[in-house]
């Protein structure tokens, strides 16, 4: 029975139960495909010749799972549990909850299945093809709706910091996800974007970087603004900070992105923003860290006795330190040793293990006893997981970050007499190789910590009835903003507030975006790009379908060791053409930008079917399929006139004969293959268009006699 | 324990969490002015005040790179002066390493030829075969047909040995030897 003027309010903690079991069932897919992929660098025959698992079609699926299928329903989780107790509303529409819940595991599923089948559009963090696009967006806007319903409903007149996150990670994400992915589909499962070269790495690497930043870091630091005071009992160190450092990182954050493409081709003014706001980023990101840890002030005792503290401890922790070297890594000068290496990879494990990671275990842990009717959570395994996935992440980092530096350095040593000291790659990468199993082990570490909580969590809840929680509210609740100032009167104007955020992020991705959009005032005319041929162009699709982008950069920086190890620094121009473009972020393998040429048609054969044949000590995978498949030449003239379409400067009967153009060119490939010693019948053959394409690169460009058009 | 009890808690409650109203740390707000600043400085250095540009800086490095080589260069050698110095029986030796590790893959381990040609045979494709022709090969490449240009990767003393390793190799008629390609110069 209610007391008088009040009523009770049942939560619906079942959608809760149903994100927190499926963060913990894509956390095991995301952990292995990780583990795998890592053993794959340490050992290329675990490649095991299958091209479902390869590391090119691998990398991606896992670090999709990591972040959208792991981190995305451990946010979702959180969301949903604390917005209905922050806000005193039961979630707006159980429909919509389930329809948010149901698409995006369909989305997950349906990327576990599409990006092994190498249906990818190899833009990191958004491989997914159009389709999927779609879908994400679709079921984006249905949590959205769900969200700010439920806003609309609440009993509380101010909205809490946390919400402030959630509020920012669900228009951002949307914006971003948006214009990343404006695209032109050729196929059900194939698509290219409106955005080129030098525009499609900017637009790319500001959706990159604040994925990281609105989907890896807003949305936990509201999990963390809520579920670290709940666990601790301890009042939040400072309002004031949340306030400051809040509007100061979304602010900051969005301008950020261009810190992946330093000493590129990028123009200089976008390499310039990109590093000088990812070091005013530094303090912003700090503040969450203060008021995560200094919340625990007075609580210090509890990281002895209490599991859950020192996952959140751990977590926060780990916050600190990503979002100190975030900003290192961002100057040029540090950027030039770092940029390609393991050290960038060790970065984000530091981030994804340690800050995303470390916080869902804690929150799961937290949440456990709440959602099942349950006390059976054994302590002693969770220590166990904490110390595991501890020693895990730092084992994880600290080799990551001696390979990534090891590396970095051998690629810029130079002898006395101006020459490379390492000329050779190969040599590179045979020195880093120990430390690769020692990711490995620290990776099965991490994992084997997973497996615990996994037992440990079905052991309590098994057989253990549910429960939701309850709350009794007043019938009636003033929400009238006039009795407030300032930015606590902001607190009580969800749509206003949400409105600046929007305005925020906004402004500053059309200011770094905007000036981009006119390639024209950037491309130089003294020279003439010829774009793809037809079957370069197929070449390219396999290059990208195969996830070559992963351990191949096509970028040669403006740094002197670049240059005498590749050739002349990569200009605009020659990317000027590329949907989607294919810079790559890491060198796991050498730069292509100017392999073209470089060596034989045969050189490539032998080396896709097997790179020890030519480099002995190579770790890349084997690619025999490719002997096998058939190039889609049919499919060539819909590939071109959507390209044309687009802006490339196809002759028309090109694209009318575009299929029958590719065959005439692969036919001199194949002889030319032949002559040098490998077998007949390859002109059909997707080797065939690889190579063309892989010997088209860096030799497109021809000085121009003409006028500027 | 004291100190936070003497901060001030807000009149904020969300779900039982409470709010202090503490200042901003000191050092916090100086690092945030502190990075604000550098960051103003360094904008107005590069972007406005006529700082290097990306490209100038390393047409500078690149020319600093060029002297440097300069110094160290060795005069071009001719055919005579090869043949003196490439008599050492160790020089083929130091060549056969380096053999191994960089041209094997398409010249074969016996020099018998594969992907790239035999050079083992009295028939060149590029030059007649003598100690400067395979010397210049070695440097410059033939990027046409897919041989790098190695000079930048390997030493002048490497180059020198490859070229006295392929000369003591002539006519050995290894097996499985590529037929022939190029002209006949013997």
């Amino acid at each position: 029975m209610n007391p008088q003027g009040t009523q009770t309010i049942t939560f619906d903690d079942k959608i809760v139960r149903y994100f927190l079991l499926a963060m913990i069932f894509w956390a095991a897919a995301a952990l292995s495909a990780g583990l795998l992929a890592a053993l794959q660098l340490a050992y290329w025959p675990l490649n095991m010749n299958l091209e479902w698992i390869t590391f090119g079609r691998l990398r991606p699926l896992h670090t999709n799972a990591a972040i959208f299928a792991f981190a995305g329903n451990a946010i979702f989780a959180g969301i949903y549990h604390s917005s209905q107790r922050l806000l005193k509303a039961r979630m707006f529409n159980d429909i919509l909850s389930k329809l948010h819940f149901w698409g995006w595991q369909a989305i997950i599923l349906a990327a576990a299945i599409t990006l092994p089948l190498g249906y990818s559009q190899a833009k990191e963090y958004a491989e997914l093809e159009w389709p999927l696009d779609i879908a994400i967006t679709v079921v984006w806007v249905i949590f959205a709706v769900n969200f700010f319903g439920t806003i609309a409903r609440r009993r509380e007149r101010h909205l809490y910091v946390a919400l402030w996150f959630y509020i920012a990670t669900i228009v951002t994400v949307a914006v971003l996800h948006i214009v990343n992915s404006i695209e032109i589909p050729v196929s059900l499962t194939q698509s290219y974007p409106v955005w080129v070269g030098i525009q499609d790495a900017l637009i790319q690497w500001w959706y990159g970087h604040n994925a990281v930043a609105f989907f890896l870091t807003t949305p936990f630091l509201g999990l963390m603004y809520y579920y670290v005071p709940k666990a601790a009992n301890r009042p939040v160190y400072s309002y004031r900070l949340s306030i400051i450092h809040f509007w100061a990182l979304v602010f900051i954050y969005i301008w950020a992105g261009p810190h992946h493409l330093l000493y590129t081709s990028m123009p200089d003014w976008a390499q310039t923003v990109g590093m000088v706001f990812s070091i005013m980023l530094w303090a912003p990101s700090w503040g969450g860290m203060i008021n995560g840890l200094l919340t625990l002030r007075g609580a210090w005792h509890l990281l002895r006795t209490e599991p859950v503290i020192k996952f959140f401890v751990a977590a926060i922790t780990f916050y600190g330190m990503a979002t100190f070297e975030g900003p290192l890594l961002s100057i040029k000068s540090v950027s030039a040793l770092g940029h390609y290496t393991d050290w960038i990879v060790g970065h984000v494990h530091g981030g994804a293990l340690g800050w995303n990671g470390m916080l869902s275990f804690g929150m799961a842990y937290f949440l456990v006893p709440q959602l099942w009717k349950t006390d059976r959570l054994s302590k002693k395994w969770m220590e166990w997981h904490f110390w595991l996935a501890l020693l895990g992440v730092i084992l994880y980092y600290v080799s990551m970050v001696s390979a990534g530096i090891t590396q970095g350095l051998m690629w810029q040593a130079l002898n006395p007499e101006g020459k490379l000291v390492y000329p050779d790659f190969v040599e590179t990468v045979m020195r880093i190789v120990p430390l690769y199993w020692v990711r490995a082990f620290a990776g099965l570490l991490y994992l084997s910590g997973f497996v615990l909580m996994v037992v440990n969590i079905v052991r309590a809840i098994r057989h253990q009835p549910v429960q939701d929680g309850t709350i009794q509210v007043a019938a009636t609740v003033s929400r009238s903003p006039n009795e407030d100032a300032g930015h606590r009167r902001l607190e009580g104007l969800a749509t206003i507030f949400t409105v600046l955020t929007l305005i925020a992020v906004a402004v500053a991705s059309m200011i770094s975006i905007f000036p981009i959009l006119n390639l024209k005032q950037y491309v130089s005319y003294e020279k003439t790009v010829e774009p793809w041929s037809p079957l370069e162009l197929a070449g390219r699709d396999i290059y990208v379908k195969e996830g070559c982008y992963v351990c191949h950069s096509q970028q040669i920086r403006q740094l002197p060791f670049d240059v005498l190890r590749f050739g002349a620094a990569s200009t605009i121009e020659e990317s000027m053409w590329d949907r989607p473009f294919q810079w790559g972020s890491k060198r796991t393998g050498p730069d292509l930008a100017r392999v073209g040429k470089k060596y034989p048609h045969l050189w490539h054969y032998r080396h896709m079917i097997d790179p020890r044949a030519v480099t002995e000590k190579s770790i890349m995978p084997a690619y025999p399929w490719l002997v096998a498949k058939d190039t889609d030449f049919i499919g060539l003239r819909k590939k071109l006139s959507v390209l044309k379409s687009l802006g490339t400067p196809y002759p028309d009967d090109t694209v009318a004969n575009a299929d029958i153009v590719a065959q005439k060119e692969a036919a001199v490939i194949a002889r030319e293959l032949e002559a040098q010693g490998a077998p007949q019948g390859l002109e059909k053959k997707e080797i065939v268009a690889l190579i063309a394409y892989l010997q088209a690169l860096g030799q497109k460009a021809t000085p121009n006699a003409g006028e500027r058009p | 324990m004291s100190s936070q009890d003497n901060d001030q808690l807000t009149d904020h409650e969300y779900d039982g969490i409470r709010e202090y109203d503490n200042p901003l740390p000191n050092w916090w707000l100086m690092t945030f002015f502190g990075t604000v600043i550098f960051a103003f400085i360094y904008w107005l250095h590069y972007e406005v005040g006529g700082g290097p540009s990306l490209k100038a800086e390393l047409n500078q490095a690149m020319l600093a790179l060029q002297a440097h080589k300069q110094q160290a260069v060795v005069k071009e050698l001719s055919e005579a002066d090869l043949e003196t110095m490439l008599k050492d029986p160790q020089m083929a030796a130091a060549g056969a390493l380096a053999f191994t590790g960089k041209c094997a893959a398409c010249h074969g381990p016996e020099l018998q030829g594969g992907i790239g040609p035999n050079l083992t045979d009295a028939f060149w494709l590029h030059g007649k075969g003598t100690r400067e022709d395979i010397m210049h090969t070695i440097q410059k490449g033939v990027p046409d047909k897919g041989m790098p240009p190695w000079e930048s990767m390997l030493s002048q003393n490497e180059i020198l040995s490859l070229t006295a390793l392929i000369v003591s190799k002539q006519d050995t008629n290894p097996a499985g030897a590529k037929p022939p390609q190029g002209e006949k110069v013997r």
